[in-house]
């Protein structure tokens, strides 16, 4: 398979502090890529240098054969990395549909793709029928009209992941999708984002802190460990890995602590 | 509850439009201000209202068209009027491009706030020291215009005719304000406001947005400058005081920052206010204040704000109503 993500040495220091120090990967088309370590092992910092929320010092990150170190995280948005965040993000004031609308028509006009004019007040039949079915998807439809502050945890992250897919990314990056859920909105995050990924043929890159979760999602994992790569693997691979398991697995693999 | 307010609409329109034939000079003078000051304050909140950008410095933009049209109508140059509120407005864009290039670099919040208001008290003192116009004595005895039309010249050099001028200027400008901001753009604007991070992940080049809305309201800010000077038939140094740049703000926390009409009706109000209380010299400016005060701890989302609320315990309509998106 192609690669679709590229990062190599790459380097980035807050002040004197080295966060990330040489971490070269590839991320392959159609992989579900997994960002794990130790807490402060440089995963938050690695995926805002890929998303381009964070300039790194040196090395560079290409997507799809295109060296993306020095564009802005809406170039590299409008390329087809989609994100969402660690606390779900969404917009508060408005409604659900409305999200979703947004981000539809915010897509369709950077892809030329039957945007609407600034001039059409009236929202445009065929946006809101696609973000009717972004919701479907969801499980949102019965929380179409409800302003976006009164949703449950859960129902946030799913319409945040919702906000990212209206996007229609290639790369789908996903910044702790679990994270503060209950074991049930897990659950069914998990099958979502499985789901999500074969219907949708995304590659995704994701970090999180449940190992199960990973287990479950990951085809390939990346160990970060004081700012170094530790490992690349497979599951399998990693699991196997007498130096992952020393650092990370052995001590912390079923620890609830976040 | 649209029909009721497509009524109070109606209503209102009718009232301004009339308002000639049963109210005395005074009272069309404050109207006719009244009018000016909303689009003002309209174009003041699409940048604090829906960007989420906060500018105290926007009597400026104001007081460039004001001068600039006064100035010309002074110098009886002869540009048609409509060919100089234009170029009016485009000088307040122009304006605010070069310094929000420079200022939205970096800035938001606090920061821009102090900004603005300090480029704006370093024009009016500029306008102060300046001979050509008038230093702090300003332009006075502007003459009216007439309009050419090309088919057709009406003159509003009478003030029941620059009266009915500004009412359909009012409607045209309010007009327009209200399709930029219920559309798309408007929308992606809202978004920003409301996180601006998450709009950028989104595929948006914020930077370029908060730009354009600052474009925007300098131009319409401009437009209302524009309009005034006839009306007033004298521009002075205070149209650019930052007392002025903090009407729309009041205006738009009184009526309701999220609302495209919040800043309408807290205009208004205030223009009732200030009439009521006109005998009562200093009394205004507490009574204003009490207002303020009350709305600021009862209803933090201004009078809009407060009568949805008031909807929504009394008919139980789900909170379905988009705050921002429409009104």
């Amino acid at each position: 398979m192609s690669t679709i993500l590229e990062v190599s040495d790459v380097h980035k220091s807050y002040g004197s502090l080295k966060v990330i120090k040489g971490v070269t990967f590839e991320v392959a088309k159609g992989d579900t890529f997994a960002i794990i370590g130790p807490n402060g092992a440089g995963k938050t910092t690695m995926f805002k240098v890929i998303t381009g929320e964070v300039k790194r010092d040196s090395g560079t990150i290409r997507y799809k054969g295109e060296d993306v170190s020095d564009k802005t995280e809406f170039e590299r948005v409008r390329l087809g990395m989609g994100r969402t965040f660690q606390v779900a993000r969404t917009y508060p004031d408005v409604t659900v549909l409305d999200n979703i609308v947004v981000a539809i028509e915010v897509r369709r006009a950077a892809r030329n793709e039957n945007a609407p004019h600034w001039y059409n007040v009236s929202l445009r039949a065929d946006i809101v029928a696609e973000a009717e079915e972004h919701l479907r998807d969801l499980g949102l439809s019965d929380k179409r009209d409800m302003e976006a502050r009164f949703l449950s945890h859960g129902d946030k992250k799913r319409l945040e992941l919702g906000l990212a897919l209206a996007g229609m990314p290639e790369v789908l990056m996903l910044d702790e999708p679990t994270a503060g859920m209950s074991p049930q909105d897990r659950h069914a995050t998990t099958e979502l984002i499985l789901r999500l990924r074969e219907e949708k043929k995304m590659t995704v890159v994701i970090t999180e802190h449940d190992m199960d979760v990973i287990f479950e999602l990951a085809s390939r994992i990346l160990v970060l460990n004081h700012g170094e790569a530790l490992a690349v693997g497979t599951i399998e691979e990693i699991r196997a890995n007498p130096l992952v398991q020393d650092v990370y697995l052995g001590k912390e693999m079923y620890s609830a602590e976040g | 509850m649209t029909g009721l307010k497509i009524l109070a609409g109606i209503a209102c329109a009718f009232a301004f439009i009339t308002l000639p034939y049963w109210a005395n000079q005074g009272v069309m003078f404050l109207a006719g201000l009244a009018l000016i000051e909303i689009i003002f304050a309209l174009a003041w909140n699409l940048l604090f209202g829906f960007t989420g950008l906060a500018s105290f410095g926007h009597a400026a933009f104001f007081a460039i068209g004001a001068y600039l049209t006064g100035y010309v109508l002074k110098a009886a140059i002869g540009i048609p009027f409509l060919l100089l509120i234009l170029a009016s407005g485009l000088a307040g864009a122009v304006v605010a491009a070069i310094t929000g290039l420079v200022l939205l670099r970096r800035t938001t919040g606090i920061h821009l706030a102090i900004f603005t208001l300090a480029l704006a008290e370093v024009l009016r003192l500029f306008i102060g020291y300046s001979t050509a116009l008038g230093r702090e004595d300003g332009l006075a005895s502007i003459p009216r215009p007439v309009l050419e039309l090309g088919f057709t010249t009406i003159q509003i050099t009478s003030g029941n005719a620059y009266y009915w001028f500004i009412c359909v200027m009012a409607l045209v400008l309010g007009g327009l304000l209200w399709v930029i901001c219920h559309g798309p753009f408007g929308r992606v604007l809202v978004s920003i406001r409301q996180d601006p991070e998450r709009t950028a992940f989104m595929g948006v080049n914020v930077r370029g947005y908060r730009l354009t809305a600052f474009i925007l309201s300098g131009g319409f800010s401009a437009t209302a400058g524009s309009l005034y000077a006839p009306w007033a038939q004298i521009v002075t140094p205070e149209t650019g005081h930052w007392i002025h740049s903090t009407q729309p703000m009041l205006a738009a926390l009184l009526g309701g920052a999220h609302s495209f009409w919040g800043p309408v009706i807290g205009t208004l109000v205030f223009s009732v206010i200030n009439y009521l209380t006109r005998n009562l010299i200093g009394l205004s400016e507490v009574v204003i204040g009490v207002v303020l005060l009350v709305i600021v701890l009862a209803a933090p989302n201004g009078i809009v704000g407060l009568i949805k609320m008031i909807r929504r315990r009394f008919f139980s309509t789900p909170g379905s109503s988009p705050a921002g998106t429409r009104s």
